[in-house]
């Protein structure tokens, strides 16, 4: 900015627009102005001026706006604030101006405040600095195309944000942290991680899922007290957490001293008694309890694990049952012996390997190579140190140098064989090498039986590679319910659900002809006991009717709508979107088939739908079964399933942007599917079986003997009933919709009224809505009798003249009533009704 | 030529899959109304190459639905409540009435509901809307685009 602009901002600022300096401003802003005019006088020399003499004149413009809150005065102190490299105040003092006075803004400056909101994730601020932009782009006839684009994916963005807020728990903002860190650990940045985890717990300390990512990413990288302090945090904002319990009775576990040991096992104790249905945990407890040398305990929990083990898992414990028969034999009076590698925490050995610790974290060169130094030095004192053997392996891996990595985890391994991590290094070591696959697997194995949660998920993937589907479906299973939320627990739930397909096809593929027809009669067998069909349940009470097509109006809209498009189409966008994209797509599909807190989604929508039926039979006595026995709402039901399924794919999506192609490609398929199932369900099968239960042709001959029997009833004589018009041509014309039982009642309240007539006659006219093109008939029951009743009675009063049940009839069918002077040669008044005809096919 | 194609949804959904369906072309534009008296004045303001209108319009306030609703109600022997739910759920039928007299002859109007058992009733309609087809459920959002776009 120039010197003599610099100046004016400074002068103009004490002098409003219009109004001349002195009257203007109060006394102290003279004496700025004054001041700020020597300051810049002084500073301009030539053309540019001095940083100094800007952060002067910025402190006058803050002076002076204390004292007039104008627009124009923020805006010059914005320029001043640009001017001197401060775009945080600058941003601010222009957001500032535009909200106090909008279109003082150049495009310029609206664009920058827009796309500063958009770095904010401020989508409503955005959005509204874009349609400024638009507007004021508008009034100076110009066009920006990208603005109209760019807001929709705004607005996903807002309703995204505000749907993926829930009620309570961490902010939007920790859970994208969240989400950024387990995206850069994914791609192997753990420094990126960490940092991603620091602004989560910046925002949210108590973020338990943020903690337990911290826990193991510290874990992870060798740093087991931030990871043990992480996970004690996570465990006092949430006690009950099974998997914080788990993680850190491991990295207790892994510590060196008595009591850490003891914590872990008691840990592991709470972790079985949280969750006795994970019976591996007690394999596990188990296991430890073993290695801690309390033989007692050991067998006791493992009985209590082969009491429901399958064979599989009697013949995976027989190592462990007989290192506890060993050691019964050894010492038949156990006692609880030592841990495995009781170093004294201040040992010369254990403080050589915290130095190499340290070292090894700085990362260069130096810096390993002295942690090597010290980590040679601490195994030579104490040659049971596996952490530093441990360590050494992973300084060594860092340096791609595998085969002393390799010798350095062996190393570690017979120092203490109960460290899970060893194992699982080794194993990834030896993963690198196709050709040392089976080597591999023995350490995974070993891994597994150390406790490695993630072992399960190795062994269950290659099990699957070699296509022993049954073996892979235990493990996954294992992992699914052991580690939700672990580094494949994306990868894990894909292959669960294709196995358990697969399982599925294989079950009915595999059995005989004459066994699947045994299975589907006992199934049809069953089936038939357990309820009625809709059609069924209509027939017998074809009352119902109208409530049943209402809710069944309701189920075909949602499904068309839904299925047929949004699904489909959400579905196509998850597969070709990035990112960004998928997140947004995800949360909008949790929003509009899961619902909004407070709101039902179209799952609950359908599932409602699906109850209100059952409860309408419910009342009637009658057990609905729509699910088994109407294919129509099989298809629904199953559309319903496929969405449940695709929540678990869809949430992960939504709330951690963890964008396996895995699970996206779950999500895609269990949403195509349900847009198939809501696809084929088909209305017009829906309609024909309400019509099929409530339709029922106008004949004559059936009227004139439902006369008949109302008069007999009436003790009256039953006057002649004659067909007029189209009715005398043809004595039966095309159904009307509605329910048989209504028919008759309609009809006995319409001749109870008319049984003093000399003569009736009927007539029916077929016609058409002129709106929407739908078939109606108006049949009208014309009478001789001198009456003054008009339409206005029958509708205001009908109880009067015990009309009332056929007004009600015709209300809840779609049908009309009205009384007509004359109707017909010889008939002095006409009750007219008007109903919905059933449409017949071409 | 850019076509212009005119679609009446209570939602945005149809809208939303056609755009998609079409990406960048600009040989077409989809103009979106939300009821009744909104596609009136887009017609009216400019002609269209095609039309398509959604029949249940349940996310529309009341007094946006076009239709008579004293008329209704008498035809629904007095029952105000059902004479606006029939309004609601038939909403396209009452929106195309209305339009009839500013469809462009020749031009394609796609309506989602489905004619295949209603052929007099299709045909009925047709006698106002000379270009009037019915989207059956399980036809895919593509195949309606092309017959929007068709000719």
């Amino acid at each position: 900015m120039t010197g003599p602009a610099l100046l004016s901002v400074a002068l103009s600022l004490l002098a409003p627009e219009g109004a001349p300096a002195a009257e203007a401003c109060v006394p102290d802003s003279a004496s700025l102005a004054a001041e700020a005019a020597t300051l810049l006088n002084g500073a301009a020399s030539g053309s540019e001026v001095s940083a100094e003499a800007i952060a002067a004149a910025r402190r006058l413009l803050r002076a002076a706006r204390r004292l007039d809150a104008s627009p124009d005065l923020m805006l010059q102190a914005a320029d001043l604030a640009f001017a001197a490299g401060d775009v945080e105040e600058g941003g601010d003092l222009l957001a500032a101006a535009d909200d106090t006075a909008p279109g003082k803004l150049s495009p310029a400056e609206l664009l920058l405040l827009g796309r500063r909101a958009e770095e904010r994730r401020r989508w409503r601020e955005a959005i509204r600095r874009y349609d400024a932009l638009a507007r004021r782009l508008a009034a100076e006839g110009e066009t920006a195309d990208w603005i109209a684009p760019r807001r929709r994916e705004l607005e996903l963005e807002d309703e995204a944000a505000a749907i993926a807020a829930p009620a309570s728990g961490p902010s939007v903002e920790a859970r994208l942290a969240l989400a950024d860190a387990k995206r850069a650990l994914a791609s192997g940045r753990a420094k990126e991680a960490r940092e991603h985890l620091k602004t989560a717990l910046q925002i949210d300390p108590s973020y338990v899922d943020a903690l337990l990512a911290l826990a193991g990413l510290e874990a992870h990288a060798g740093r087991a007290a931030p990871a043990i302090r992480a996970c004690r945090d996570a465990l006092a904002a949430e006690p009950e957490r099974v998997e914080t319990v788990t993680l850190l009775a491991n990295l207790l576990w892994e510590e060196p001293d008595r009591a850490a040991k003891e914590e872990s096992l008691v840990l592991l104790d709470r972790a079985v008694a949280l969750r006795p249905d994970l019976r591996s945990l007690l394999r596990l407890s188990a296991a430890r309890w073993a290695q801690y040398g309390d033989a007692a305990r050991a067998q006791e929990r493992l009985a209590r694990y082969l009491s429901k083990a399958t064979a599989r898992e009697h013949a995976e414990a027989r190592p462990l049952q007989e290192m506890l028969s060993n050691q019964a034999r050894a010492a038949p009076t156990p006692a609880p012996r030592e841990p495995a590698a009781p170093e004294e925490p201040a040992s010369a050995a254990v403080e050589r390997w915290r130095k190499a610790r340290i070292l090894a974290s700085r990362g260069d060169d130096a810096s390993l190579n002295a942690a090597l130094g010290l980590l040679e030095e601490a195994e030579r004192l104490d040659p049971s140190l596996a952490r530093a053997a441990e360590l050494e392996a992973s300084i060594r891996e860092h340096r791609s140098e595998w085969r002393e990595a390799e010798a350095a985890l062996g190393r570690a391994i017979r120092a203490d064989p109960s460290r899970t991590t060893v194992y699982e290094s080794l194993a990834r070591l030896l993963d690198r090498d196709p050709a040392r696959a089976n080597e591999a697997m023995d350490a995974w194995t070993q891994a597994e039986q150390a406790g490695s949660t993630e072992a399960l998920y190795a062994l269950g993937d290659a099990a699957d590679r070699a296509g022993d589907g049954a073996r892979a479906l235990s493990l996954l299973r294992r992992y699914r319910d052991e580690a939700p939320a672990g580094l494949h627990a994306a990868e894990a739930a894909a292959a669960l659900e294709r196995l358990e397909r697969r399982r599925s096809a294989l079950v009915f593929g595999g059995a005989t002809a004459l066994l699947l027809a045994l299975a589907l009669a006992g199934l049809l067998l069953r089936r038939a006991k357990t309820g009625a069909t809709f059609a069924e349940w209509l027939a017998r009470h074809p009352g119902n009717a109208p409530e049943a097509r209402r809710i069944v109006g309701r189920l075909r809209h949602e499904s068309l709508k839904h299925g047929g498009l949004l699904l489909a189409d959400a579905a196509d966008r998850l597969e070709r979107g990035d990112d960004e994209a998928w997140r947004g797509i995800a949360k909008l599909l949790e929003a509009r088939l899961y619902g909004e807190p407070g709101s039902r989604g179209l799952v609950g929508e359908a599932d409602d739908s699906l109850e209100a039926l059952r409860a309408l039979a419910r009342a009637d006595g009658e057990r609905l079964n729509l699910e088994h026995r109407d294919p129509a709402f099989s298809f629904l039901a199953r559309g319903i399933r496929a969405l449940q399924r695709a929540r678990p794919s869809v949430r992960r999506l939504s709330q951690d942007g963890a964008v396996s192609p895995r699970v996206v490609a779950r999500a895609c398929r269990l949403l195509r599917s349900a847009s198939r199932s809501f696809g084929l369900t088909s209305g017009a099968e829906l309609e024909r079986r309400l019509d099929a239960s409530s339709s029922l042709p106008v004949r004559i001959d059936a009227l004139r003997a439902l006369l008949a029997r109302v008069a007999s009833e009436a003790d009256a004589p039953a006057p002649a009933l004659e067909p007029i018009g189209e009715l005398a041509a043809a004595p039966e014309l095309p159904p009307v919709r509605l329910a048989p039982g209504d028919w008759e009642t309609l009809w006995r309240n319409l001749f109870a009224n008319a049984l003093a007539a000399g003569r009736l006659g009927v007539s029916a006219v077929r016609g058409r809505d002129p709106v929407t093109g739908e078939g109606r008939l108006k049949i009208a029951l014309c009478d001789d009798l001198a009456s003054s009743l008009t339409t206005e009675d029958v509708l205001a009063r009908p109880a009067d003249r015990g009309l009332g049940v056929v007004v009600e009839i015709l209300r809840r069918s779609d049908g009309s009533i009205e009384v007509q002077r004359a109707p017909a040669p010889g008939f002095t008044k006409g009750v007219v009704i008007e109903l919905p005809l059933v449409e017949t096919p071409a | 030529m850019t076509r212009r194609v005119l679609v009446v949804e209570d939602g945005t959904e149809y809208v939303e899959a056609f755009r998609r369906l079409a990406g960048d072309s600009e040989d077409v534009e989809f103009v979106r109304a939300p009821h009744g008296a909104d596609a009136r004045r887009l017609l009216s303001q400019s002609p269209v190459d095609a039309l398509f209108l959604d029949v249940v319009f349940d996310r529309t306030p009341p007094e946006a639905l076009v239709g008579n609703l004293e008329d209704l109600a008498r035809r629904h022997a007095g029952d105000r409540a059902r004479a606006l739910e029939h309004l609601a759920r038939n909403q396209g039928f009452y929106v195309l009435s209305e339009l009839a007299p500013l469809i462009p002859p020749g031009i394609p109007v796609l309506i989602a509901h489905d004619f295949a058992s209603q052929a007099p009733r299709l045909e009925a309609l047709r006698e106002t809307v000379p270009g009037l087809e019915g989207v059956a459920e399980s036809t895919g959002i593509t195949r309606v685009l092309e017959r929007l776009l068709r000719g």
